[in-house]
């Protein structure tokens, strides 16, 4: 009976509230609006991550090019260890490595070369223009054929037919490359070529092996015993310990990571916007309680009681968060689709949308979240309306509400929504410290918009209209100073760190790097070699600066007897460095601009011992120190060293830095080859046409065009950061919309009163444009500051940068934004300068 | 339902506002008891506490001190809930001002005292009443499309459909002109004896006044 009863209840609150909806949605629509545009920031955000992972999980094989990658680094598996893997799996083989592409009437690109056999790709298709080039890099007869992607295409302005030559050799361009299986960086955004087995094995490249990535890869037939014919596999590499071993649940790490750490940025403005939605949704909710305190008092004297009516009214809010966020998340399912066209081809991806119960509960959970965080104060003013109120016809305005429960409530559902997000996350401290910043900030933009309504207050007053309209309306207890300066001023402290860490940034490498780099690297320089171009180059230059440096691979195998991968979690700072082969150098000398923070260099001529040299951030990472032991694969050998010394290395001078060096008495017995840099006043890109006319087996790599292709790539992220960010700061502008349409009947009356005292209407416009630039100006002090010193700290602390203030770009962002802002405001309060207002004196 | 059985009971009230030098003593020792199937007026100056009197009856404001039994239970210190509870169960409350939903129709604002308790899907009940009151084609129009009159009357089926034990109506037709005033106050004169409903009313006009069975006046707050 008591079930029925409240049954019974419910569906009364249910028709009331959806009635409600259905006559005045009018009011409800800025609530619905903020609502759907953060869950669709969210909706995107889980829906391209899941889309993106499902096409990687489906495609792992295409992506690893087989059932299993088995990577030897510098040297080829054995011709025993060939032979009996040919025996289990059907075999690839691939060899990956830098060189020059030169067209023979000069014009050289350094290029990610990849030979293959006529196994590759075991899963998956090369796209090619025209289709089926592929082909032709097996016909024997005449020139060779070579495949090229689009950049190399563009850059040397080559069509299909030209020749170009690759080390001596000719080859005849025989298709562009449109997209490889496996997703290579150097593919998607850089140089890429593809050439035959055959004739990479016509290099007869040893010395040069430095840079060379030797990769195998199985296909094993779908039949009961695969995962033994793994497990066979492995046990017959597992000695050798410059292999390593890949399955296709292994592949794309770093694309994994990449959308990891994304989606983690995505999530977190999502909140933000959320939040921000939210402190609209609270004053929209509020004011359309006021407008309604009538019938709330009606309500309750006909014997409702509070409870009832504040559940009606979160009922509303509810259809509409259901409503919001079924929609935001269906557009979310879809976007994969819309995202298609945004990938570029040569990715050789396409997505799929997909739909998951959970995803949209996800959703509809953190706007659950946000939306009672944020109406409980509203709906707790509903108390206060007080029926007697009928009896006199007076009524009084309501505010929020916040009593100890409340706030005991808030707090509450704050944890849960912080924890749920820091929760779900791998960075979870820095979600932490995100959160704890982002209150922060909207308690100081609160206490801004105080202390400025004090400050206005203890100011002497100007007997000018204009001034003393907009001090009463910055003034006033309706007054939009708290809202705009906390709405907006989050977003666009946020769009400010983001800019100006960007700006340092993309200021470190276009303009400073370039101007201490060299012109150019030179890369796979034989021992026999050096000599020879050192003499050509001062022939051209008598004055060109070169530095050259003995290199060879080495691979991190063991640290104190324990493997690396054990040892070093893939989320390290460091881990980078004990990924396959890493070049290390020897000097018997401290490099002269590496000062030594530990231990001591060592004396010149021990041949029998390896002595290491480490760069201290990344020993500190590792967690070893001086008199550790590291065991490291050089050029197949494992051998043992002792760390006697750690180095302060600086990256950014960008010259020839290593992280490891060793004792040059004991690298002097090792093959190497060595690497240069070149500073020249002569072009860089005559020079490399040059040298790599003279020697086509040096590669040399011009600076500028590295930190052009670096500077591109950077500017698209930034200005896909920025522009996330920007949606921060449009949620911001419709709470402020919404905030303006609440007020208009309110202001519009003034206004009015205004005119009747015989203010004209210049005066109301310039008070208004007054009031938002008092309130504007207050808040970019304190948002540009706020701003200046957090990018400040990221630039010089995390990026150990200079960093620099950028004058124009503050300007850009803000005046833009104030002028927006302001226009919006403007257009809400269109009413307000229309004739309309005349039924105002009537009705009065 | 048996003869003389009091719906509001005040013994003793007093009614302040304020403190020390700004303190209003409103009402100051108010008695009277009324029955169920009486109609008792109050008048009175303006200012001399009339108003105050209903708000208190329907529970809407608290006393200083005495007592008040609604349907012989004391509702002096019950709380928010309960006070809303007794209101629409035994109260209906008729304002000079209407005060209609304006969103909702006729029939919606009737329906809705009857929802506050717990009282759902009566549409007929409703309509029938608001037949009974010449509003028959008027049962799906918002407050806005009605007049004074016909919004009074939809206000008078709203305080009577749920059968409460005590009408309270300050100054109901305060708003309306003379004719339209006597039709509405017969109205609520028939209904109120017919459901045995006892009413009080606050006017300032005296023949009105004369019509009920009985007259208590207030001057500067106490009974005269
Ligand atoms: N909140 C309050 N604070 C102080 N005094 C109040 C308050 N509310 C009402 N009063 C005073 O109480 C007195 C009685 O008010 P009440 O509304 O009951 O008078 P009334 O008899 O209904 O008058 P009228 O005929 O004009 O409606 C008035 O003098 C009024 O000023
Ligand atoms: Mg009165």
């Amino acid at each position: 009976m008591a079930l029925l009863f409240n049954y019974q209840q419910w569906l009364f609150i249910h028709r009331y509230a959806v009635r409600d909806i259905r006559r005045s949605y009018k009011k409800l629509w800025i609530i619905a609006l903020t609502l759907f545009i953060s869950l669709l920031l969210l909706s995107l955000t889980f829906s391209i991550k899941q889309s993106l992972n499902d096409e990687i999980q489906a495609n792992s094989k295409e992506l690893l090019g087989g059932d299993m990658q088995i990577s030897s680094g510098i040297k080829p598996l054995s011709g025993e260890q060939l032979q009996k893997l040919s025996n289990i799996a059907e075999v690839s083989q691939t060899v990956n490595f830098f060189t020059m592409l030169s067209k023979p009437d000069g014009g050289a690109v350094f290029t990610d070369l990849r030979s293959i056999d006529e196994h590759y790709p075991l899963y998956g298709v090369v796209q090619t223009e025209p289709a089926g080039a592929r082909e032709k890099l097996l016909i024997e007869t005449g020139a060779p054929a070579v495949l090229i992607n689009e950049n190399i295409q563009n850059q040397l302005q080559l069509k299909i037919g030209d020749e170009l030559k690759i080390m001596n050799t000719i080859f005849v361009v025989g298709g562009v490359i449109a997209s490889v299986p496996d997703l290579t960086n150097s593919a998607a955004f850089g140089e890429f070529a593809i050439i035959s087995k055959r004739e990479f094995a016509k290099f007869d490249l040893r010395a040069a092996s430095s840079f060379m990535k030797h990769d195998t890869r199985l296909k094993i037939a779908k039949s009961d015993d695969y995962q033994r014919k793994i497990e066979t596999v492995q046990a017959l590499l597992e000695d050798d310990k410059s292999i390593r071993m890949r399955l296709p649940q292994d592949s794309a790490q770093s694309l994994r990571r990449i959308i990891d750490n994304f989606s983690n940025f995505l999530n977190l403005v999502s909140v933000s916007a959320m939040i921000i939605a939210g402190i609209g949704i609270s004053n929209t909710l509020l004011s359309f309680i006021n407008q309604r305190n009538t019938s709330i008092a009606i309500k309750k004297s006909l014997g409702f009681s509070a409870k009832t009516i504040q559940l009606i009214y979160f009922y509303e809010i509810l259809i509409v968060l259901f409503a919001s966020s079924i929609l935001a998340y269906a557009v979310g399912v879809l976007s994969p689709l819309a995202a298609n066209a945004a990938i570029p081809e040569s990715f050789g991806i396409s997505l799929q949308p997909s739909f998951s119960l959970l995803d949209y509960a996800n959703v509809a959970f953190i706007g659950l979240l946000v939306v009672l965080i944020f109406s409980i104060p509203s709906l707790y003013s509903i108390p206060s309306i007080k029926a007697a109120a009928l009896f006199r016809n007076t009524f009084q305005s309501v505010n929020l509400h916040f009593s100890v429960k409340n706030i005991a409530y808030l707090v509450i559902l704050t944890t849960i929504l912080v924890a749920y997000f820091v929760l779900q996350t791998r960075v979870q401290l820095l979600t932490l410290y995100y959160f704890l910043a982002f209150f922060i900030s909207i308690g100081i933009f609160y206490s801004v918009a105080k202390l400025l309504i004090f400050a206005l207050r203890r100011l002497p007053a100007f007997s000018n209209n204009t001034y003393k309209i907009a001090y009463r309306n910055i003034a006033s207890k309706k007054s939009l100073a708290p809202i705009i300066t906390i709405s907006l001023g989050i977003g666009l402290t946020l769009l400010l760190i983001l800019s100006f860490v960007a700006d340092n940034l993309k200021r470190e490498v276009v303009d400073s790097i370039p101007s201490m780099a060299p012109d150019i690297f030179f890369v796979s320089v034989n021992k026999s070699e050096k000599e020879p171009l050192e003499a050509f180059i001062k022939n051209l230059d008598v004055d060109a600066v070169m530095e050259f440096n003995p290199m060879v691979s080495a691979a991190f195998v063991s640290i104190n007897g324990q493997s690396v991968e054990s040892r070093v979690s893939r989320d390290n700072r460091s881990h980078w460095a004990i990924e396959g082969d890493r070049r290390i150098s020897w000097s018997e000398f401290p490099p002269e601009d590496n000062p030594i923070v530990s231990g001591e260099w060592w004396a010149p001529g021990n041949s029998d011992q390896m002595l290491v040299s480490m760069d201290a951030r990344i020993a500190k990472d590792l967690n070893v120190g001086v008199n550790d032991e590291i065991t490291l694969s050089i050029l197949g050998r494992e051998v043992a060293g002792t760390i006697m010394n750690l180095r302060q290395v600086d990256y950014q001078g960008m010259g020839t830095n290593f992280a490891i060096m060793i004792n040059s008495a004991f690298a002097d017995q090792l093959p190497y080859e060595y690497v240069g840099t070149l500073k020249s006043e002569i072009p860089s890109g005559e020079i490399q046409a040059q040298v790599v006319r003279q020697f086509p087996n040096i590669s040399a790599i011009k600076v500028d065009r590295l930190v052009s292709k670096v500077g591109a790539i950077m500017n698209k992220i930034l200005i896909a950061v920025t522009s996330i960010s920007l949606i921060v700061i449009v949620i911001g502008m419709i709470v402020i919309v919404s905030a303006v349409l609440v007020q208009t009947s309110l202001r519009k009356y003034n206004n009015l009163i205004y005119k009747i005292l015989g203010v004209d209407f210049a005066t109301i416009l310039k008070a208004m444009t007054l009031e938002f630039a008092i309130i504007y100006f207050t808040l970019l002090s304190f948002s540009v500051s706020a701003a200046a010193l957090a990018s400040y700290f990221v630039v010089e602390s995390i990026f150990t940068l200079q960093w620099q203030f950028d004058l124009g770009l503050t300007l850009m962002l803000t005046v833009s934004t104030g002028v927006v802002t302001f226009a919006l405001i403007l257009l809400a309060n269109k009413n307000m300068f229309s004739p309309a207002v005349y039924p105002l004196i009537r009705n009065e | 339902m048996t003869m003389n059985k009091s719906a509001i009971q005040f013994s003793d009230v007093t009614l302040s506002y304020g403190q020390n030098i700004n303190r209003v003593d409103v009402l100051k020792g108010i008695s009277f008891s009324i029955n169920t199937d009486e109609i008792v007026s109050i008048v009175g100056p303006s200012g001399s506490g009339k108003t105050s009197i209903i708000m208190l009856a329907a529970g809407l404001e608290k006393t200083s001190s005495g007592a008040i039994k609604i349907n012989n239970e004391d509702i002096t210190s019950l709380n928010e809930n309960a006070l809303s509870a007794v209101r629409r169960q035994h109260v209906g409350i008729v304002f000079q001002s209407f005060y209609l939903i304006p969103n909702l129709t006729a029939l919606e604002n009737v329906l809705l005292s009857l929802e506050a308790n717990q009282k759902y899907n009566k549409d007929e009940d409703a309509i029938a009443l608001l037949t009974e009151f010449g509003l028959a084609h008027r049962v799906h129009h918002l407050p806005s499309e009605l007049s004074g009159g016909e919004q009074q009357r939809v206000a008078i089926a709203r305080a009577l459909i749920n059968k409460p034990a005590i009408i309270l109506a300050d100054e109901p037709t305060g708003n309306l002109d003379e004719v339209t005033s006597k039709n509405m106050m017969q109205l609520l004169f028939d209904y109120t004896r017919k459901q045995q409903t006892a009413l009080v009313l606050v006017t300032h006009d005296n023949d009105l006044a004369q019509q009920c069975d009985r007259i208590i006046e207030i001057k500067d707050g106490t009974i005269v």
